[in-house]
């Protein structure tokens, strides 16, 4: 024993050992959403600092192109410039970058800077207006700012256009020291997020350890609901694992009734096979003693119907709970009872007569247990009905409707008996109870009736046939067609 | 070290295009007892330069002591010529070293791309506006000075400023004409960087200045040590816009000449260097710049009045101020570049030629 729950402990931690962790895919998750926005962040702002650099550092060299500008001269009439020392002062605010420029007019061409500067912006151009942009010259990428404008000195016609460039060293180091510093802010946050998150898993999951602690700890027997104060997300297990226990009590209840009716059921006949042994032991002539050895042979086969009886009550049972229910013609179901319990009805004295609207009605259920409530019902009807087929012709009938009510199926089973007394109809359906024990029965009792009906979600209910005897009315909920994937 | 002693092996000759052909080299001498530098295969490094040889030379012999493997070739020119030599052997530079005081050229060779960047704990060191890019450096930072014979100078009172100079020249217009010496722009690239930085400081002073030098009949020069000498004849009353630390070096030993830093504001140029992109034995090349820089070669600028030291900046600076004297440090930064556009540049020296009554030169 103690080693088959060691080996049970070692598979368990086996199990446990590869089974996917809910903390772990939970932090995965968080983190990888987090990795992803600090990820776009960090393009953002890669993408931000090198746009905040070029507008500082273009102001600087457009402030140095409209110094230029201003110095276009008209020199023995040609065009010329003379460029101011505080133009390119301002540029030597980007204390290491490179500066090209070059002055040329349409009329004249080259005038002054860089011959080999040519350059265009990408953009479609305008008479007067700056146009920033970046042109790979003299091995590098430098940032230009490109101005074309008409001229409107005496006597020259035509436009003039300034090309001033600088090399991107200030730009790319004020872009980076700025991206530094909001990478360094998006990384430490996402740090503090990701530990964060795994605080937190450890929080959200505690209440299930909790739980788990709780029924871990509980005894063996213990199957009352779980009291303990949960929050909301945890709720709906607590209670799911307090129905489950309920079940499960409810069908250890059911095993032990089972095992108590059942000696109940079989203890009467024993001691009356017993009784009756002991007369037979005890008769004297041999005609007496093989009539007692009859009254022994009758009561075996009853004490063998119980038997029966109950097999088939722990087999309904067991069915009931663990089998699936699937749409099943009704109609077929209760012709096959009605030719089970025929011949043993004729016996008695009781025809048996069905009328049905319709050849076939679907209801979802489950064919065994179904059969043996018919049995149960027909059969008992039958009995109720015997006693009284000899003095009564009306008696000897016992009659099973079935109809359909818009999506109910209603299934009556009538008969003409003495009736069912009004304070008994509502006790019939409890365990044990019987109104009658010298009667026995083939199917499966009322209760186990109760039960099946119960679990085909119909009603069932007895009422009084007139002038005498009892109805039983089982009202099944009809089978939809679309409900077919069920 | 008493063995130790530095031979020159190629003579001297004092043409400069002589000197182009044939440059001055420098070796370590190698003693019997040097076998282990005898073995040794020796690197040549390649330096064009504007410094005149007598200022440089007991840094060059410093310098091949310290580092027998390395022989120096010097070839010296002149600053214009430099520049465009520079340019014309950029993809096969045979300079490893390039020394010029023609600051606005060798900036521009670098904002044109034509230099290799140089770092190290002694260039890192130097004062921002004593490099660029970290691929030029300035290893010596001199006044701008005026240089007189003392002894002819008429009417017995030095000039202080510029402005003294011009109502001297008024009183004694008789006196000096032809009598006054500068840079002819067109020909010295450290001429036009001292002309344009002047038009830049005090654009009406410069105005009159070249005014009255042309009513003068101003001598034009190539080079500071050739005015020196005609000023120290005789042949010139005064020289304007000199390198200081020439005519501070042969004013200590000449009684008749006297170095005036003019009092209105005193320019301080630096000589500067670098080293080509695509220079071969760039390594030597750092490693000479690095020795320029170190206090050894500073202290020997200072000690035998060769250059002013760079590492003496604020002491130079000190210097002018407890004369009260203004001084404008021609900065190593983009600016210099509007002094070499080709527009004003053009402009500038047509506007020279015509004040000096100069005919334009072919």
């Amino acid at each position: 024993m103690w080693q088959r729950s060691a080996n049970l402990a070692q598979a368990e931690s086996l199990e446990l050992n590869k089974a996917p962790s809910l903390r772990k895919r939970f932090i995965l998750a968080g983190s990888g959403i987090i990795a992803v926005i600090a990820l776009i962040a960090i393009n953002l702002v890669f993408n931000y600092s090198q746009r905040l650099a070029d507008l500082s550092y273009d102001r600087l060299l457009l402030s140095a192109l409209w110094q230029m500008d201003e110095n276009i001269l008209v020199e023995e009439g040609r065009l010329s410039i003379d460029i101011p020392w505080s133009a390119f002062s301002t540029l030597a605010q980007a204390n290491e970058d490179r500066i090209f420029y070059r002055v040329e007019s349409s009329v004249e061409g080259y005038i002054t800077g860089n011959k080999a500067l040519i350059s265009h912006p990408p953009t479609p151009s305008e008479l007067g207006k700056p146009h920033f942009y970046n042109h790979p010259f003299s091995g590098e990428l430098i940032r230009i700012v490109w101005l074309e404008r008409a001229v409107t000195k005496a006597n020259i016609q035509g436009t003039v256009t300034i090309l001033l460039g600088q090399t991107r060293l200030s730009r790319e180091t004020m872009a980076a020291s700025i991206t530094t510093r909001a990478v360094q802010v998006i990384l430490l946050i996402a740090v503090v997020a990701i530990v964060l998150i795994i605080l937190g898993s450890h929080l959200v999951l505690n209440p299930l350890h909790r739980i788990e602690e709780l029924l871990e700890e509980r005894q063996p027997g213990d199957l009352t609901p779980i009291t303990l104060d949960t929050p909301k997300e945890t709720y709906q297990l607590k209670i799911a694992l307090n129905h489950f226990m309920a079940r499960l009590h409810k069908n250890l209840e059911q095993l032990e009734n089972y095992t108590a009716e059942s000696a109940h059921q079989l203890r009467t006949p024993l001691a009356s096979l017993k009784a009756l042994a002991e007369n037979a032991r005890d008769q004297t002539t041999p005609e007496r003693q093989k009539q007692a050895l009859e009254q022994i042979v009758q009561q075996s086969e009853t004490l063998s119907d119980t038997v029966t009886m109950l097999l088939n009550q722990a087999v309904v049972s067991h069915r009931l709970q663990t089998q699936k229910l699937v749409p099943l013609d009704l109609v077929g179901l209760i012709k096959q009872s009605c030719m089970d319990n025929a011949v043993t009805a004729l016996r008695q004295g009781v025809h048996l007569s069905f009328e049905s609207d319709t050849g076939q009605l679907m209801i979802l259920g489950e064919a065994f247990s179904l059969q043996q409530m018919l049995n149960n019902l027909v059969d008992n009807a039958v009995r109720y009905s015997a006693s009284k087929a000899l003095t009564t012709q009306q008696a000897k009938n016992v009659e099973i409707h079935i109809q359909q009510q818009t999506n109910r199926v209603l299934l009556s089973v009538i008969d003409f008996g003495d009736g069912i007394a009004d304070e008994e109809k509502k006790r019939v359906f409890e365990r044990f109870y019987r109104a009658n024990y010298e009667i026995s029965g083939s199917g499966v009792g009322l209760a186990m009736v109760k039960e099946i009906t119960d679990r085909h979600q119909a009603s069932i209910t007895i009422s009084d046939t007139y002038p005498t005897g009892a109805t039983i009315g089982v009202d099944f909920p009809l089978y939809m067609h679309q409900e077919s994937d069920l | 070290m008493n063995k130790l002693k530095l031979l020159i092996l190629a003579s001297v000759t004092l043409l400069s295009a002589a000197l182009l052909a044939n440059p001055v080299i420098y070796q370590y001498d190698k003693g019997l007892d040097q076998g282990a530098t005898f073995f040794q295969e020796q690197r040549t490094l390649n330096i064009y330069s504007t410094v005149d040889l007598d200022a440089f030379e007991p840094l060059l012999k410093a310098f091949v002591e310290r580092h027998p493997s390395t022989k120096l070739a010097y070839h010296d020119v002149n600053s214009l010529e430099l520049y465009h030599k520079v340019i014309a052997e950029k993809d096969r530079p045979k300079a490893s070293l390039i020394v010029s005081s023609a600051m606005d050229l060798q900036l521009k060779l670098v904002n044109e791309g034509l230099a290799k960047t140089y770092q190290s704990s002694i260039t890192q060191a130097l004062p921002d506006m004593a490099k660029w890019r970290s691929q030029i450096f300035a290893f010596s930072l001199e006044p701008v000075v005026m240089l007189v014979n003392r002894n002819q100078f008429p009417g017995g009172v030095l000039p202080k400023n510029r402005l003294d100079l011009l109502q001297i020249m008024r009183h004694h217009s008789q006196a000096f004409q032809g009598k006054i010496g500068t840079y002819d722009i067109r020909k010295s690239g450290v001429g036009y960087l001292l002309a344009s930085q002047d038009a830049r400081q005090a654009d009406a002073t410069w105005g009159r200045m070249i005014e009255a030098f042309g009513s003068h009949q101003v001598k034009t020069y190539c080079c500071t040590s050739a005015m020196i000498d005609e000023v120290a004849a005789g042949d010139l009353l005064l020289g304007y816009n000199l390198v200081g630390s020439y005519a501070n070096k042969r004013a200590l030993g000449d009684p008749r000449l006297t170095m005036i830093m003019p009092s209105d504001y005193t320019l301080l140029m630096m000589r500067t260097a670098l080293i080509p992109k695509l220079a071969p034995n760039a390594e030597d090349a750092g490693i000479f710049i690095d020795f320029l820089l170190s206090e050894k070669a500073q202290s020997l600028m200072l000690k035998e009045n060769l250059l002013f030291p760079i590492s003496d900046v604020s002491k130079a600076i000190n210097l002018s101020e407890k004369r009260s004297h203004p001084t404008r440090i021609i900065e190593l930064d983009q600016q210099l570049l509007v002094g070499r556009d080709h527009a004003k540049q053009s402009r500038f020296i047509r506007s020279w030629e015509s004040a000096l009554e100069l005919s334009e030169l072919e």
